[in-house]
């Protein structure tokens, strides 16, 4: 009887799976058919502006839904590579460095000036920067963030360095953990200090001597916390952030462009190669002037069509972006493995 | 199929392998098929998958990494710090967590479900969580530095986080219920008799302590260490946050290897040699306490 009853039980169990497993398929064919793409977007500030601005914009458009995945982008390409065939990304936001690798290793297509409409009103570097493979979308400029408590900041990095080595004040600076630290800290520093992306000697000389008087960071809000908290005096920060935690009512936080200028730090919109065609139509949205004003009011970064114009106080916060420092992407995404084993060996933060 | 796994030869081969007469070893092989494909899809495929991944380069053979993570000082120092911090931690979880398990057991009493409760609410917290409460705590202006202050004890803000210390105690306050549980079900399982029998034959409490009830509990504390040491070699989040890089252990540079630079195959051979310096360790901690007398 019990054996009868374990019987209909796993007869039961397999049916059960078997139905999941096809209503499943359904469920599948169904999304197929209703003509939604997915779309990726940081987490917080993002992902909202993204739902609230960006997908509203094209839906009403191309009448597609777009479902919004967040994440970051390693594990987004890890996806796409797992299924280039089929992706289940359209749309992928991405840094700099994982962008060129994107186009080279052929995950995304390059952009078309035909399919979007809105890339004629975007300045030419901001599709060169991931040679045609992307474009763009907002950029932030990583200078120096710091507490009221501070009465005399520093005005450049050379300044910054200097400063903190005298002990004059205790800098937060990003540790090896987080993605954009050779770029925004390594090379920045190389170039002030009179280095080169050839040359990070004169950087790493100079955090070595800044580690006495500093703290590292792994997460990007990490700063503010160090900053309140009085861990840290001056940090390494960027610059929409910093603006957006004053409105959020932290008063005491101020931030400076140094003088040799903020560091580039793009968010690049990239098209999914066998992803569907309508994802053209998102990145057209993505780069239309009315939503880009709105992401810029919302998120405090720089945007990439021309024709927007910011508001103020926006507009005297927003670092033009020719008054940033580009670093040699392509270079740092080569040199980068050799620097953070340097890093590892050396510093150790 | 079936009838075939229910034959006579099932049976025997059955038995063999389990030393019991079941009249039923269809069933249970059909009911550990899920386990079976669980593991094989979610453990040993991905495993042999991580293997390969960190031997293979451009189409051939390659144990540059490994050669790298074995003859480097560097790689080695670092395993040494995993293996260091991982030993610290469990030891250090079970210098708090017996007193507690013994107090548990013996003279809680009533409140016996209420010291459960307290062990296991913790758990029930996001681990990112608690490590940002030792931060508000420790930090330059946090409770810590401002009552010491406060009483004079200090001068100037200490910096409490960022160091190895803070990133042991953090770690320790987030395993300790793990040997506590363990050694707690142990601990209930000792005959008090046998203590008693001890004092009445002129034992001190110490000694009894040391040559009765610890002896006994050799299966709780086993299995404690080899929870806690594995759970702490593979710790990662409590580093991250509060170790402020004084200390670089192997998930950390998986973790950056993955996140920065994308270099997967020296991440996967890292990740292949703590997994292996894990069993080597659990290994050789099995066969001590095996020696004592105890089967972990």
């Amino acid at each position: 009887m019990l054996d009868l009853n374990r019987r209909k039980l796993i007869r039961g169990l397999g049916a059960g799976a078997v139905g999941l497993a096809t209503g499943g398929l359904r469920i599948g064919g169904a999304h197929a058919q209703s003509q939604a793409i997915t779309v990726t977007a940081f987490g917080g500030i993002w992902e909202q502006t993204i739902r609230d601005v960006m997908v509203p914009d094209f839906t009403k458009r191309t009448g597609v839904r777009a479902n919004v995945l967040i994440g970051g982008p390693q594990q987004w390409m890890a996806q796409i590579e797992a299924n280039r065939a089929k992706p289940p990304i359209d749309v992928l936001m991405n840094t700099v460095d994982l962008a060129l690798i994107a186009g080279k290793t052929g995950l995304v297509e390059p952009m078309a000036k035909d399919k979007v409409p809105n890339l004629a009103d975007v300045p030419a570097r901001f599709l060169d920067v991931v040679e045609g493979n992307g474009v763009l979308f907002t950029y932030g400029a990583w200078g120096l963030a710091y507490h009221e408590r501070v009465k005399q900041p520093p005005k450049s990095f050379k300044e910054f360095v200097e400063g903190t080595i005298k002990g004059r004040w205790r800098a937060s600076l990003p540790s090896a953990a987080y993605t954009g630290t050779p770029q925004i800290l390594i090379w920045s520093l190389a170039d002030a200090l009179g280095g080169s992306v050839d040359n990070v000697t004169p950087a790493f000389e100079a955090i070595k001597q800044m580690k006495a008087n500093s703290v590292f960071w792994t997460g990007i809000s990490d700063p503010l916390t160090q900053l309140e908290s009085g861990e840290a005096d001056v940090a390494v920060y960027v610059d929409g952030r910093a603006w957006a935690h004053f409105d959020a009512g932290a008063k005491w936080i101020r931030y400076v462009n140094p003088t040799e200028g903020g560091v580039m730090q793009p968010s690049i919109a990239q098209k999914v190669k066998n992803g569907s065609d309508a994802a053209w139509e998102y990145i057209n949205s993505l780069l239309s002037p009315g939503p880009q004003a709105e992401v810029a009011k919302r998120m405090n970064f720089g945007v990439s069509n021309s024709k927007v114009d910011y508001p103020e106080p926006l507009g005297s916060r927003i670092t033009p972006w020719q008054e940033t420092r580009w670093p040699p992407f392509e270079k740092t995404g080569i040199a980068q493995r050799e620097w953070l084993d340097r890093w590892n060996r050396e510093i150790r933060a | 199929m079936t009838m075939t796994l229910a034959s006579g030869k099932a049976r025997r081969f059955w038995k063999t392998m389990t030393g019991r007469s079941s009249s039923g070893p269809t069933i249970s092989l059909v009911w550990s098929l899920p386990a079976v494909f669980f593991m094989l899809a979610f453990f040993l495929f991905p495993l042999a998958d991580n293997m390969i991944r960190s031997v293979g380069a451009d189409g051939g053979w390659s144990f540059a990494p490994y050669k790298r993570l074995f003859f480097d000082p560097y790689y080695l120092e670092v395993l040494g710090v995993t293996l260091g911090f991982s030993f610290a931690v469990t030891l250090a979880c079970l210098l708090v967590g017996y007193p507690v398990a013994y107090f548990m057991v013996r003279h809680a009493g009533r409140l016996y479900g209420l010291c459960i409760f307290f062990l296991v609410a913790p758990l029930l917290t996001s681990i990112i969580m608690r490590t940002f409460g030792w931060r508000v705590l420790l930090a330059r202006q946090g409770f810590a530095n401002a009552f010491m202050m406060e009483f004079g004890l200090i001068e100037r803000p200490l910096n409490l986080l960022n160091g190895p210390v803070i990133a042991l105690l953090a770690t320790v306050q987030v395993l300790v219920p793990f040997m506590v549980l363990a050694i707690t079900s142990s601990l209930q399982g000792v005959d008090r008799r046998l203590e008693e029998s001890a004092r009445l034959l002129g034992a001190g409490r110490a000694s009894t302590f040391f040559r009765i009830t610890a002896p006994l509990t050799l299966d709780g504390i086993g299995t404690g260490f080899i929870l806690v040491f594995m759970l702490a070699n593979g710790s990662f989040v409590t580093l991250l946050l509060l170790g402020g890089g004084s200390l670089q252990t192997f998930p950390l540079l998986i973790y950056q290897q993955i996140n920065s630079t994308r270099d997967f195959v020296l991440a996967g051979a890292m990740s292949n040699v703590l997994l292996m310096s894990a069993v080597i360790c659990l290994v050789i901690q099995a066969r001590l306490l095996r020696r004592r007398g105890t089967k972990p």
